[in-house]
């Protein structure tokens, strides 16, 4: 069962961490792109790379034929799905198994029977998993989601039944707004996974995400990899991760791997996996609900690596070929503090509206502790197609607040031109006093979104600098030539805001 | 700017050397479109000629056009031609990126005409709805 060559079929930067993986560990890589990707690091990194179809993912990403084909025709003997687009889908990895590949992550039973929420929760139910109060109402007409939300009680998520990533996901508080809900979230639903089936859940307030790596392999070996806390979020969508959490006590943080295991052992779980809990309360008397299981890499895995000394994708490799664990779980602790910043091509000052264009100036940072996972590079222009995350920032430390001093830091040194980013909002998060104290919740960016918008105004200098790019620009001056501007007027004709 | 402040051309392309008394720093720019951008202390700034204010914006018994703010697809339209539409209520429901983007009444008025389909692909600052 050997694995020589892996298709990834994925994009941007967590192809790039596969292809890495594979290459330490001698497999060789086939990439895949689609035409807005052809010259896109990810295919110049592999062994070979090939087009599966044009821009939109339902065309090239999300097309199974074209990634089987691809698979064969390159001699693949094995997939990576990635995170995102077919890493959780089950006919994928059933048709990666049928073609004779070796599918990097959990069998396809394993996805169906966790995919499914309702499937999900019973199967925790009868593992001795809390769930939070919901279901999948069996008549999903608006009037009997609706039915459901009244039975729940208010205040209440609808959400997609066969997807995470927060795509489809809507929250009522009474029922005039749940009738504004439901077609939305349904269609939402529809077009992100081909699947309009939704699910009504009780609505937890001030919860933490709290979520916990597992990792199975086919020896009966299952293991938990700590927690990260995930609770900072924009549109339901993860933007801060850290591990270990600021709140979780020894006792608690016991209670939830075991919980993880366990889960992960009943659903017959191989391979990496996340075993996602919101948490009520704090101190020993926490109280943890099961909310999903994404059976596949998750974007934000370089935290538990950083924490633990692991390689997750290697381990993914490793168990894929049919190898044991590389640890047991006495190996494995918590050493210091890590701290990821996914980095997004979009305008929090304008609901968070992904961006798109070509980034005209891009330099990342480094240093010590600072790693940072991207998948684009000065010139890349950003698609509409995909997501719009450009890269993750993580940040190491002896304690969280070195972690953090050095997160900020190395954020304060990412220029990203051309295209709006969300590197300043970052910033204004980690700086918060409420972030700093620990204090989280998943409403956390909405409850303190004004004070993480402000904006800082051009100072003098700021706009002699764009002044002399201007004038650079107009003359065409060489790189070389240094300028006093001490002596230009004030440029009165441009305003200005910083963001 | 004070003569103890300077700014200098940096060695690689959009770099600056800004000196402020005895203090040196770097700083990113760059010029795309009607656009500087200048990247200073961890702040991105953008900076564009001040233009006259554009016609119609936002007011009552002002015509207003409403246009995407990015590339979209347009997956539905909730209102007809001639229809009244309150403040806040949804006129269309973009899509991109797997994400939903509402379009939304700026104020209260009446929908004069409607400058796009289901379905269609529309691309930023195409206008999309006329309210009156």
């Amino acid at each position: 069962m050997d694995i020589t060559r892996v298709l990834v079929a994925n994009r941007g930067e967590i192809a790039l961490r596969v292809i890495r993986a594979c290459r330490e560990m001698g497999i060789e890589t086939v990439a895949v792109y689609s035409d807005a990707d052809a010259t896109a690091r990810h295919v110049r990194a592999a062994d070979a790379a090939v087009r599966v179809g044009p821009p939109p993912a339902a065309e090239s990403y999300l097309n199974i034929p074209a990634l089987i084909a691809a698979a064969r025709t390159s001699g693949a003997d094995a997939v990576h799905p990635g995170y995102g687009f077919l890493s959780e889908r089950a006919a994928f990895a059933r048709a990666c198994v049928d073609a004779g590949l070796i599918f990097i992550g959990p069998p396809a039973d394993a996805i169906e029977r966790m995919g499914s929420k309702i499937g999900a929760r019973t199967l925790m139910e009868q593992a001795g998993v809390p769930v939070v109060p919901g279901r999948t109402p069996a008549d999903q007409s608006d009037a009997g989601i609706a039915a459901a939300a009244d039975a729940i009680g208010f205040p209440v998520l609808v959400k997609a039944s066969a997807g995470g990533g927060g795509k489809g996901m809507r929250a009522a508080h009474d029922a005039a707004t749940l009738a504004e809900a439901i077609p939305s979230a349904r269609r939402e639903a529809q077009a992100a996974f081909g699947d309009g089936t939704l699910y009504v859940e009780r609505l937890i307030q001030r919860p933490r995400h709290i979520e916990i790596q597992v990792f199975a392999d086919a020896h009966g070996n299952a293991v938990h990899l700590f927690e990260r806390e995930c609770s900072i979020q924009r549109r339901h969508q993860k933007i801060v991760e850290e591990s270990p959490s600021p709140v979780l006590t020894p006792a608690v943080r016991g209670r939830m791997g075991k919980a993880a295991v366990a889960a992960a052992t009943s659903a017959g779980y191989r391979n990496a996996g996340t075993i996602e809990f919101l948490l009520e309360g704090a101190g020993d008397a926490a109280k943890f609900y099961f909310l999903e299981m994404n059976t596949r890499l998750q974007v934000e895995h370089p935290v538990t690596e950083m924490v633990t000394g692991t390689d997750l994708v290697r381990a993914q490799l490793l168990v894929a070929s049919g190898q044991p664990l590389p640890w047991r779980q006495e190996d494995l602790a918590q050493r210091g503090h890590a701290i990821e910043c996914r980095v997004y091509a979009e305008d929090p000052s304008s609901g968070f509206l992904p961006q798109a264009g070509p980034l005209a100036l891009y330099r990342e940072p480094d240093g010590p502790g600072i790693r940072i996972d991207s998948g684009v590079e000065e010139g890349t222009a950003v698609p509409v197609q995909y997501d719009p995350m450009l890269a993750k920032l993580i940040a190491s430390g002896e304690t969280r607040d070195a972690a953090i001093a050095r997160a900020v830091a190395a954020l304060r040194q990412f220029p990203i031109l051309g295209v709006r980013t969300n590197v300043a909002f970052l910033i204004r998060t980690l700086e918060h006093p409420a972030f700093r104290a620990g204090d989280l919740h998943t409403g956390f960016v909405d409850e303190h979104l004004p004070s993480l918008l402000e904006k800082t105004e051009p100072s003098e200098l700021v706009l002699s600098v764009a002044r002399m790019a201007q004038s650079s620009r107009d003359v065409g001056a060489s790189a070389a030539t240094g300028v006093t501007m001490a002596a230009f007027d004030p440029w009165s004709r441009l305003e200005g805001w910083g963001r | 700017m004070s003569g103890t402040q300077s700014v200098l051309r940096g060695p690689a392309h959009g770099e600056f050397l800004v000196r402020d008394g005895d203090r040196v720093t770097q700083a990113y720019a760059i010029v795309a479109g009607g656009t500087t951008w200048v990247f200073h202390d961890g702040v991105v700034y953008e900076i564009v000629e001040a233009r006259p204010s554009r016609k119609g914006h936002r007011g009552a018994h002002v015509r207003s056009e409403l246009t995407a703010p990015m590339p979209a697809t347009v997956v539905a339209i909730k209102v007809k031609p001639g229809g009244e539409v309150k403040k806040g209520d949804i006129l269309i429901v973009l899509e991109a990126m797997k994400m939903e983007l509402p379009v939304r009444a700026p104020a209260d008025g009446r929908v004069e005409a409607i400058h796009c389909q289901p379905g269609e692909l529309v691309q930023p600052d195409r206008s999309l709805i006329d309210l009156e």
